[in-house]
């Protein structure tokens, strides 16, 4: 007997002749029993006397798993790599190889999907929500690379990330930025990573790879105004050095924490700092900084004690003042939720003749507002009560940020040989070939007989540090 | 001074405030320029014209409009004194003149046809059995005798014969009052000049009329047929077109009925829509057009890809010509009558 | 060693206190791993669309990040009447039933038509040319049986974080698909 089911249940016939064919057989394989399985169809297929072979429809697979899983070796293969070119053979042109290839695999192989960058706003959204599962190379991408900058820094930045090996590339005549301009947007990464999170949490949007200026130069394809943001900022970088770097990256801004805590750090020379001032030119980002001088002047130290007194003062008013606003702006960003819009526009109740002058689209979501208003008013109520939430939390971080930031400008740190600065050092490894001590490392210039002895020191604490990778941590423990 | 050179922090506030206004102004912008592209839907597939319909064709009159309370509503049969059978889901009820649901039993398969004979008896087509239930819901016989592909979809008694057709095997078969299977008719023959029954979806209806002639609706040929009781093709009407006169979209009419005087009632899909047709095929005037049915055709409202074939109409007569329409996406009834 | 005199060397504190931090974030960041164990999906999964949902808007032909959508109609040959007047390849009201492109309702002339016995027409879609805008799709639901729809083809998706058609679709038709199995199926 037949399957009382099956009874309109299409012959397919495999077709071997294209690539696709297996594919489209498995598929089959499993589409059937889906189709069959507790319904039936209701259309009979026509009974062609031709001997006529119902084609079979292609359906492409995806991806394979596989080539996610090849996608987190090479980032960790990538990762390791550049670690050992900044740190161990201190090769700019290894980085710069090695950021290349980045750049072609991550960038225009992977088209700029998967990235660190977003990475962060899938684990905001995994926290965040209960249905969204994170998937675990997405995961990976997200620590692997700041597991890195605990110990070394941001090598990622250096050779594995295409969106600086793509700056890093245009960049052709470095200008060095004020001071105030610098340290103004240094704060602008945390605060876009604030938004993110709290866009990406509530299941709003992912803004980061909307606004996201590169892939759509990845893709060769993209909405003519990120295109041209991309353009403006590659532009840009032929004379500021990784401007989406160092003024913008949300997933930076991370790394940055991370990387104040790393373990060890690039040092410009290979031996002994002998202050010869030739390295802070080398810098394209203005990273490396001057030793001190060790003497502090009384007045300018009390000057100095009395603003960091109002900073720390000032700090809770700030973080208020910015909470308040995120509450506000919590309210207002509710509306990028597509569920919210909806649901606001269909509250709105707008007189039917006015639904009939609306663009075709928005009238049929509006219809689906209609038949699922039951379930879609609630759901948008509960979302803006979580974007408030979200709000405030973002208004508290953006508050804190800039708290943090006007304590810190007043702050001294003491240091006795040119170095650069960890959280914003890229690890390109640019510095090191102006460093006369590797230079003379690499046996490019002859050995002078005992090159430290002979040159002034201007710290007042010579050599506190050892080797590269010694850090101070030799003088702790006491 | 500052330790570090050219940065203090009053310098550093008032810049950022200026910044921050800068960059609080370029963030409207910027918000401005990412709200959805919203335009018109240039490629909309557009009926609206031909959704309207003359009103000095309409020749009915709507009377009476009640929901059927059943979710899968799919065909309306009159039965005695003015009641109303309507086959939904996996039962059939039974409204009484007003709409008032009387009863309701459970079939235990989906009721794809049916139709009540003068003696009250309830006869029903499931997907490849025919049952038969006296006026008080007993099931008095079943009929297996359909094999192969069997879906029926069209069932019609007269004194003599049972019609049953067959949308999966794309015949109707003439039994017997026993079920004894008869005659095949409508199947794609040379020599009887019958051109076949095309069926893109399950819509195959039967009326067999006072003249003891039957008509088939042959929806992917556009056109009603109408046979001998031997199986001769005698007459077919009706041609593909928009137009209030012919039958749209890819396979219609999708259902029949005739009145009393023996002119032919077509249900259409698509562009929803009953109209009459004298006994000769020719147009006469329209019982209701897609502005009744709102919700048939329209795109704003969701379905499943399987109720696709349940979209549209299902029309009935009864003996004093009163017409009932089945509105199956809004499960709503409509009841007409002659306008004269 | 340092030669000032303070108690402890700020570099040295400086290095106690990272050193600390550096283990506090590494902890955190196994809290964290433990914490997402229970929101982790090994197997990747992929945009898709239900057309059951689909309100055929056309947004998908204008929406997507790629210059040529991912999104593509595909008949579904088992369902498909193999139509002559097919409403998905006609005008409403086209002047004769051939291939002209005057009576074709594809914008951009992807579908392709072939005769295959009396009355039955074989329909394919050409997806190179295909722009996704959903115009069959919405002829073929309205009269006939509804076996062309759109799906998201992942020979072209690039499987974006957030997809911008999903994010404008007004029938929220979009969902993910798991990777090994990114088509929709037709069941009832």
């Amino acid at each position: 007997m037949k399957d009382p089911d099956a009874i309109f249940a299409p012959t397919f016939r495999r077709r071997g002749r294209s690539s696709m064919g297996w594919v489209a057989a498995w598929v089959c394989a499993w589409v059937l029993p889906h189709v069959c399985r507790g319904s039936e169809l209701r259309f009979p297929p026509p009974d062609f006397e031709s001997g006529y072979q119902m084609p079979v429809t292609d359906y492409p697979a995806a991806r394979g798993q596989w080539l996610e899983w090849m996608d987190v070796g090479v980032l960790i293969v990538a990762l390791g790599w550049a670690t050992w070119l900044a740190f161990g053979r201190r090769s700019r042109r290894g980085v710069t190889a090695l950021s290349m290839f980045s750049l072609l695999y991550f960038g225009f192989y992977r088209e700029g999907c998967i990235c660190a960058i977003g990475s962060v706003q899938n684990v905001a959204l995994a926290l965040g929500s209960r249905d969204y599962a994170l998937p675990v190379g997405v995961g990976v991408f997200f620590a692997a690379p700041l597991l890195v900058a605990l110990f070394f820094g941001r090598t990622f930045c250096a050779a594995v990330c295409p969106h600086g090996a793509l700056q890093d590339l245009v960049l052709v005549k470095p200008v060095t930025l004020p001071k105030w301009l610098e340290s103004g947007l240094g704060i602008l990464p945390f605060i876009y990573l604030g938004a993110g999170v709290t866009f990406a949490a509530t299941g709003a949007a992912f803004v980061i790879c909307r606004f996201d200026p590169f892939v759509p130069l990845f893709r060769l394809s993209g909405g003519m105004g990120m295109v041209l943001t991309g353009g403006v900022l590659l532009a840009l970088g032929l004379f500021v050095g990784r401007p989406y770097c160092r003024f913008l990256c949300p997933y930076g801004a991370l790394l940055k924490v991370a990387s104040a805590l790393s373990k060890w750090r690039i040092r410009v020379t290979p031996d002994v700092c002998t202050q010869c001032r030739l390295c802070p030119e080398s810098c394209p980002f203005g990273v490396i900084q001057e030793p001190d001088s060790g003497l502090t002047r009384p007045r300018d130290l009390a000057v100095a004690r009395r603003g960091l007194v109002w900073a720390l003062a000032a700090l809770p008013l700030v973080i208020a003042v910015s909470a308040g606003g995120g509450w506000l702006f919590g309210r207002v960003a509710a509306q990028w939720h597509p569920t919210v819009a909806l649901a606001e526009d269909y509250a709105r109740q707008l007189p039917p003749e006015a639904v009939a002058q609306l663009p075709n689209p928005d009238r049929l979501a509006l219809g689906r507002a209609e038949r699922q208003a039951k379930e879609l008013l609630p759901r948008a109520m509960e979302l803006r009560r979580q974007f408030r939430t979200a709000g405030l939390w973002f208004g508290i971080w953006t508050g804190l940020v800039i708290g943090i930031k006007l304590i810190s400008i007043g702050m001294v740190r003491r240091r006795s040989e040119f170095l650069p600065d960890r959280t914003a050092c890229f690890a390109c490894a640019r510095c090191f070939a102006s460093c006369p001590q590797e230079r003379i490392r690499l046996g490019w210039t002859p050995m002078p007989e005992a090159v430290g002895a002979h040159l002034p020191v201007h710290g007042s604490n010579p050599l506190p540090e050892g080797k590269p990778g010694g850090c101070g941590c030799g003088g702790g423990g006491r | 001074m500052n330790q570090q050179p050219g940065l203090s922090r009053r310098g550093f506030l008032s810049r950022a405030a200026a910044g921050g206004v800068v960059a609080g102004w370029s963030t409207q912008g910027a918000r401005a320029a990412v709200q959805p592209a919203s335009a018109e839907n240039p490629w909309r597939y557009d009926v609206d014209q031909l959704r309207k319909v003359d009103p000095a064709l309409i020749r009915f009159e709507p009377v009476r409009q009640f929901p059927v309370g059943h979710a899968a509503a799919r065909r309306v049969v009159f039965g005695r004194h003015g009641r109303l059978f309507v086959a939904a889901g996996k039962s059939v009820l039974a409204l009484g003149p007003e709409g008032q649901r009387e009863s309701a039993w459970d079939v235990g398969e989906q009721v794809r046809c049916l139709r009540v004979d003068d003696a009250g008896a309830v006869w029903i087509g499931v997907k490849d059995r025919v049952l038969v239930f006296d006026a008080n819901g007993e099931r008095t016989a079943r009929w297996d005798a359909f094999a192969g592909k069997a879906y029926l979809t069209g069932l019609t008694v007269t004194e003599r014969d049972v019609w049953v057709a067959d949308s999966g095997n794309r015949v109707v078969y003439r039994c017997d009052r026993k079920g004894r299977l008869e005659l095949r008719l409508g199947e794609r023959s040379a020599d009887r000049k019958v051109p076949g029954l095309v069926l893109p979806s399950p819509f195959l209806d039967i009326e067999a009329g006072a003249d003891g002639l039957l008509r088939v609706n042959n929806a992917g040929r556009h056109r009603v047929e109408v046979y001998t009781r031997d199986g001769d093709l005698e007459q077919s009407w009706g041609r593909p077109g928009v137009a209030i006169d012919s039958f749209c979209g890819c396979c219609n009419p999708i259902g029949l009925a005739l009145l009393p005087d023996g002119r032919c009632l077509t249900a259409e899909k698509g562009l929803p829509r009953v109209k009459v047709y004298s006994a000769a095929g020719e147009f006469e005037s329209v019982v209701a057009g897609p502005a009744s049915f709102a919700a048939v055709g329209s795109a704003e409202r969701e379905q499943t890809v399987a109720e696709t074939a349940h979209d549209g109409l299902d029309v009935a007569v009864d003996g004093e010509g009163r017409i009932a329409v089945l509105d199956l996406v809004g499960g709503t009834l409509h009841l007409f009558r002659s306008k004269a | 060693m340092s030669a000032s005199g303070t108690p402890m060397d700020p570099n040295t504190r400086r290095e106690f206190l990272r050193n600390g931090l550096r283990v506090a974030g590494l902890t955190g960041a196994g809290v964290a791993v433990g914490v997402l164990t229970h929101h982790t999906a090994s197997a990747d999964t992929v945009w898709q669309i239900d057309p059951r949902k689909c309100l055929n808007c056309s947004r998908c032909a204008t929406q997507c990040v790629l210059e040529q959508s991912a999104v593509k109609c595909v008949n579904w040959f088992p369902i498909c009447g193999y139509c002559d007047l097919c409403t998905g390849y006609f005008e409403p009201q086209p002047n004769g039933l051939n291939t002209g492109a005057e009576n074709q309702l594809c914008p951009t002339s992807a579908i392709l038509r072939k005769f295959v016995e009396d009355p039955y027409f074989e329909y394919t879609i050409d997806e190179s040319l295909c722009i996704g805008c959903a115009k069959c799709v919405e002829g073929c639901r309205l009269f006939g049986n509804g076996s062309f729809h759109l799906q998201v083809r992942h020979d072209r998706c690039v499987n974006c974080n957030e997809c911008a058609i999903a994010k404008s679709c007004p029938g929220d038709a979009f969902y993910r698909a798991p990777a090994h199995d990114p088509y929709f199926h037709f069941t009832a």
